[in-house]
């Protein structure tokens, strides 16, 4: 053994190096360290960072999101601790435990802890937050602090969406800083963002719409490989020129570059979709009122032609259940209602109305409905009319301002209106714009059916049966046709690959579509 | 003093190119169906293609044919135009010679409203009220025209005032004549040419106004206009499309106020003929 | 007659001013409060805070207590509050303006120069080739509206060949001082002043230009003449100063044309002004903002209006008369 070996030994020990090197090329404290990444953005000025003083808008929340942290949060495949390591629910309590780390200090150095948690709670509770609502069916009745570490939430009701939609969603503020703050607008300096998260807010200027944040050397996750990140104000149209000459790292981009981009050495990423324009029906009124009709309407709009051309190509055809068919949620046995201007004939004339010349007339009357919409959606409304005109009913297409559109449609003064809202990730969307007051829901209360499965999907906190409550909702839904879901626009991000942006699962936090994650910077 | 407007316009170069110009966009605008080669409102999934002998000038973003658009585009541009001169060049004149004629409180209160009209800046109330109200063509011409008479009306009350004292008007007055009888009889016959360049001018004005706005976005989006083509074309410059899309729209809508623009100088004179001669062909 | 007279009526402009943005919201259809603060107070303001509003604009009461509860907001010198920017309206305008006034000033300033030069030297040689061909192109130039000329102008130096930036007022987080933040800020306006200045240059230069032939034929300039006088005097001190006149009265009513002028510039060069606020407001439909933008552009626009018409009669003792 002896002599031989220790012959062979420094023999074996360059090629076991060499082996070694091989094994591990990369070692993770040898991640390159950016001392500056840029990012574009068309609006610029989204607001002061802090939880009351941002935009309520996504891109207002993901800027605050750098410096304030919450309970959970979400990576691209599902949910993660954040503040809490772990979490449980207790069902018979209908209440959650957070068991927090113990390890996050707060960025003026005081150390965080479950008091600041069940503080938070208390503070949204009186002072309400734009994001999260914590009084009502999403509310949280209690708060305890179980010891230093741990928290325990009493919900009013049993959420489903609770986990994404508070515990996902709620920053956590500091105690020792906004607590006897009356009036949560007033605070509006530095103290006003003090966070856990790993970057703090180095400068903001409202005019030029520009954020500076410099990385928070003591973040518990290790001090962010990003040294400086910019968010500057330039003009959609410009956002590609500025991607392509290097002055920016990453923005968003309309989709006829894409190819460009990718070409020019950019990574381009697209959102799974998370918004919908829909053609709201009222139903309450002749002959709209007849499920029918509205039926034939659908039978005779083509959505894939609508993407087509209205989108240029870039976009999904709508799912007349509503839930996108990328979804998770998605029913693929939801009615689709594909194009087909025969069985909206045979609706119509079921309906007792007979095509003269080009257009169905009943007792002697020319059917005609009035379409109104807000101007951004002219190349939409233009669309509904010619299919509806060439399957024989006119179509008076008119654009008002949006308030002038909202106040009609809220006082049911319209035949067909154009309307769009985002949040498509969570089902919780449903019961609002189905079932909710308010311009932007269909208020359609008649199938009793329908109004009980909205409610139940609401408060089951089990995955599986709530996923079967929704399947049937979209079915529902589909015949019932209050609304028409048209299209869901596809969105694209282009950026250098020195940070890998990616679309955090269902949305950052309660889901907002866009792949600003800080944990892309941290790492 | 009659001066003959027909004449100063054909003796000035300028003047007779801008008759030029204009004739050629009343013509397209009156033709426009036949010089159109597809329906303007038609979309179809063929976007933003370049120019090709299908499309002279190619599609936009929804696929439709920029040529048809943009000879429709004229109707648009000179409808609100030539709308908002004849009612607000009515307007002024109606005001402009009653309050000449009337005189007393009534002329004072018309010209103190004229002058406190003609200091505020017209686009920024056109663009609070449409902030409010999206505002129809119809609805456009007569906002349009119910703030830019006051200009007019100042010209016409100083004219018709120094009519009053002339020769033959006072021989009407003194055998008894009407206020509106001498107006209509004596004053405004004169007051033809100065009618006709403040006409052109309100005209002017209407159609950079309604460009301009519809440029904004607070106009009709479903009537084909220029400047309305323009803002759509400009959320595309990232692509070359504007060469074909933006900048043919932007000369079209230029030539016509260019056009208008000689036409009203080499009218101009007739105000003030201390100028004549100041442009010899 | 004269200044009692204008102030009258600069009286009732300022009424109708405040007449307009009192009855606007109000005509519209629905709840005049989401009418006054517009989308984003549906989804920010809580219950407690809409009563308090409505108590404070009299919105339940008739109209006439509410004309009144009006005018004592405004007086506070409270323009109201943007819910799109969570902030009161009046510092996010003040912000603004700096880069609006650098952008109007520079421009006015050029274009008032440069067409008073133009038009001295055009009307000079009124008839020849020079002075023909300098009216046809500046008239042309005329034809073209701000926005136009500002995207010609973007797409040529800034996107084909990259000369100047894109956007912006200056580099954000540059780092610059100094100088080199001056040539950064003078880049960025380099563009959106020419577009500004190209397009309102005709107005003083055809002033000028009519001014000038007017007065040289004047017998006091057959006097300069004969005294023996330079070309250079005789153009300037004698008949161009005289030729400035209508150029100054005049600047009262560009001022407003330049300011919205401004407004096309700013968007197309995204320029960080008033201009572009009040677009931005327009597509967010934020109320109070529009509103705050009208009145404060509409007054400073009379009062400057005022002021020339006050001075007027000093620059020039032979005119006691209003034209």
């Amino acid at each position: 053994m002896n002599k031989k070996v220790l012959k062979l030994l420094p023999k074996l020990l360059i090629p076991a190096v060499i082996f070694a090197l091989l094994i591990f090329p990369s070692c993770p404290a040898g991640t390159p360290e950016i001392s500056s990444y840029t990012i574009a953005d068309s609006t610029g000025d989204w607001g002061y960072p802090s939880p009351y003083a941002h935009y309520s808008r996504g891109p207002g929340y993901i800027r605050m999101s750098f410096i304030f942290e919450t309970l959970v949060w979400k990576d691209a495949s599902g949910f993660i601790p954040q503040l809490a390591e772990e979490w449980e629910y207790v069902a018979e309590e209908n209440a959650y435990i957070f068991k927090l780390r113990d390890d996050v200090t707060w960025h003026d150095g005081e150390k965080f802890s479950a008091e600041d948690v069940v503080f938070t709670i208390e503070y949204v509770k009186n002072h309400p937050n734009p994001f999260v609502t914590l009084i009502g069916p999403s509310g949280v009745r209690e708060a305890i602090a179980i010891d230093g570490y741990t928290v325990k939430l009493y919900l009013e009701q049993p959420y489903a969406p609770f986990l994404n939609d508070v515990a996902g969603t709620l920053p956590i503020i500091p105690k020792h800083i906004w607590e006897g703050v009356d009036d949560p607008k007033s605070l509006t300096g530095l103290e006003a963002v003090i966070g856990t998260g790993p970057y703090t807010l180095a400068d903001y200027s409202k005019e030029h719409g520009t954020y500076l944040y410099k990385a928070y050397d003591d973040y518990y996750l290790g001090k962010p490989f990003v040294d400086e990140i910019k968010f500057v104000k330039i003009s959609e149209e410009m956002i590609p020129a500025a991607l392509k000459g290097g002055s920016v790292s990453a923005g968003d981009i309309p989709p006829e570059v894409v190819s460009e981009m990718e070409q020019a050495g950019l990574t381009v990423i697209t959102a799974p979709v998370a918004w919908n324009a829909k053609l709201t029906i009222n139903h309450r009124k002749e002959p709209m009122s007849s499920k029918q009709f509205r039926q034939a309407l659908a039978y005779a709009i083509d959505r894939e032609a609508l993407v087509q051309i209205t989108q240029r190509g870039y976009g999904i055809a709508g799912s007349p259940g509503m839930v996108p068919p990328t979804s998770d949620w998605y029913n693929p046995d939801t009615p689709q209602y594909e194009y087909d201007r025969a069985k909206t004939r045979g609706f119509l004339e079921g309906l007792g109305y007979e095509l003269e010349d080009s257009y169905f007339t009943k007792d002697g009357e020319e059917l005609e409905l009035e379409l109104i919409a807000e101007a951004s959606f002219k190349e939409v409304g233009q669309f509904i009319k010619q299919q509806l005109e060439e399957a024989g009913i006119k179509v008076d297409f008119r654009t008002m301002e949006a308030k002038t559109v909202d106040a009609k449609v809220e006082a049911w003064d319209f035949d067909l209106s154009i309307y769009g809202h985002g949040s498509l990730y969570e089902p919780s969307i449903l019961k609002r714009v189905i079932m909710g007051e308010g311009f932007n829901s269909t208020r359609y209360t008649s199938n009793e059916k329908l109004s009980q499965l909205l409610q139940a999907q609401l408060s089951e906190m089990d995955a599986e049966k709530r996923k079967e409550l929704v399947f049937q909702i979209q079915e529902i839904y589909a015949e019932d046709l209050p609304a028409l879901t048209l299209y869901y626009p596809k969105w694209y991000w282009a950026h250098d690959d020195n940070v890998n942006l990616f679309y955090t699962k269902d949305g950052l936090a309660s889901g907002i579509p866009i792949p600003l994650n800080r944990l892309s910077f941290v790492k | 003093m009659h001066i003959d407007l027909k004449k100063e316009i054909k003796e000035s170069g300028p003047g007779k190119i801008g008759i030029i110009i204009l004739l050629l966009m009343i013509a397209v605008a009156l033709l426009a169906p036949v010089l159109a080669r597809y329906d303007p409102y038609q979309q179809s999934t063929a976007s933003l293609l370049s120019p090709s002998w299908n499309h002279w000038l190619g599609t936009n973003h929804v696929g439709q044919d920029v040529w048809s658009r943009l000879v429709f585009g004229a109707r648009t541009s000179l409808l609100v135009g030539f709308g908002v001169g004849i009612l607000s060049t009515l307007l002024g004149t109606i005001f402009g010679v009653s309050a000449a004629m009337l005189g007393g409180l009534y002329e004072k209160v018309v010209m103190r409203i004229v002058d406190a009209f003609i200091v505020i800046p017209m686009v920024i109330i056109v663009i609070l009220i449409s902030a409010y109200i999206r505002p129809s063509i119809l609805t456009l011409i007569l906002l349009l025209s119910l703030l830019s008479w006051q200009g007019g009306a100042r010209i016409m009350r100083a004219q018709a005032l120094s009519l009053k004292e002339r020769g033959h008007v006072a021989a009407a007055r003194s055998f008894g004549a009407h206020h509106f009888y001498i107006a209509w009889r004596h004053i405004v016959p004169d007051l033809g040419p100065i009618l006709l360049v403040d006409f052109i001018y309100s005209v002017r004005r209407a159609v950079f106004m309604e460009a301009g706005l519809a440029f904004l976005g607070i106009t009709d989006p479903t009537v084909v206009s220029w400047g309305m083509m323009m803002r759509d074309a400009l959320s595309f410059s990232y692509l070359n499309v504007w060469q074909w899309w933006l900048v043919p729209t932007g000369v079209a809508l230029s030539l016509t106020i260019i056009g208008l623009t000689f036409v009203g100088h080499a009218a101009e004179p007739v105000i003030e003929p201390r100028l004549r001669g100041a442009e010899v062909a | 007659m004269f200044s009692k007279g204008n102030i009258v009526t600069y009286v009732i402009a300022f009424l109708f001013i405040l007449a307009l943005n009192f009855f606007l919201p109000r005509m519209m259809p629905g709840d005049p409060l989401m009418a006054i603060y517009g989308d984003e107070a549906l989804i920010a303001m809580t219950p407690e805070l809409k009563a308090e509003l409505v108590e404070r604009f009299a919105l339940d009461q008739p109209l006439w207590q509410q004309l009144g509860a009006y005018f004592v907001t405004l007086f506070q010198g409270e323009l109201g509050h943007s819910y799109y920017y969570n902030a009161p309206v009046l510092p996010v305008i003040l912000g603004r303006l700096p880069w609006t006034l650098l952008l109007v000033g520079s421009s006015l300033v050029l274009s008032t120069i440069l067409g008073i030069v133009l038009g001295i030297e055009s009307g000079w040689r009124r008839g020849s080739k020079t002075d023909r061909s300098m009216l046809a192109g500046l008239m042309s130039l005329n034809g073209f509206p701000d926005f136009f000329l500002g995207m010609l102008l973007l797409i040529a130096f800034g996107v084909t060949l990259g000369i100047f930036p894109l956007a912006g007022a200056l580099t954000p987080y540059s780092g610059l001082s100094g100088l080199a933040l001056l040539l950064d800020i003078l880049r960025h306006l380099f563009l959106p002043v020419a577009a500004l200045t190209l397009a309102h240059l005709a107005g003083g230069y055809l002033l000028t230009r009519n001014t000038m032939i007017t007065v040289l034929k004047e017998p006091y300039m057959l006097t300069a003449k004969a005294k023996g006088l330079s070309q250079r005097a005789l153009k300037y001190r004698h008949a161009g100063r005289n030729s400035m006149l209508p150029v100054v009265t005049q600047t009262g009513i560009w001022i407003g044309r330049v300011v919205t002028g401004a407004l096309f510039v700013e968007l197309v060069f995204a320029y960080p002004g008033v201009g572009y606020l009040t677009y931005e407001a327009l597509l967010a439909r934020d109320y109070p903002i529009i509103q705050g933008v009208f009145l404060m552009v509409a007054v400073s626009v009379l009062v400057i209006n005022f002021l020339i018409d006050l001075s007027y009669p000093k620059l020039d003792p032979r005119v006691s008369y209003a034209y």
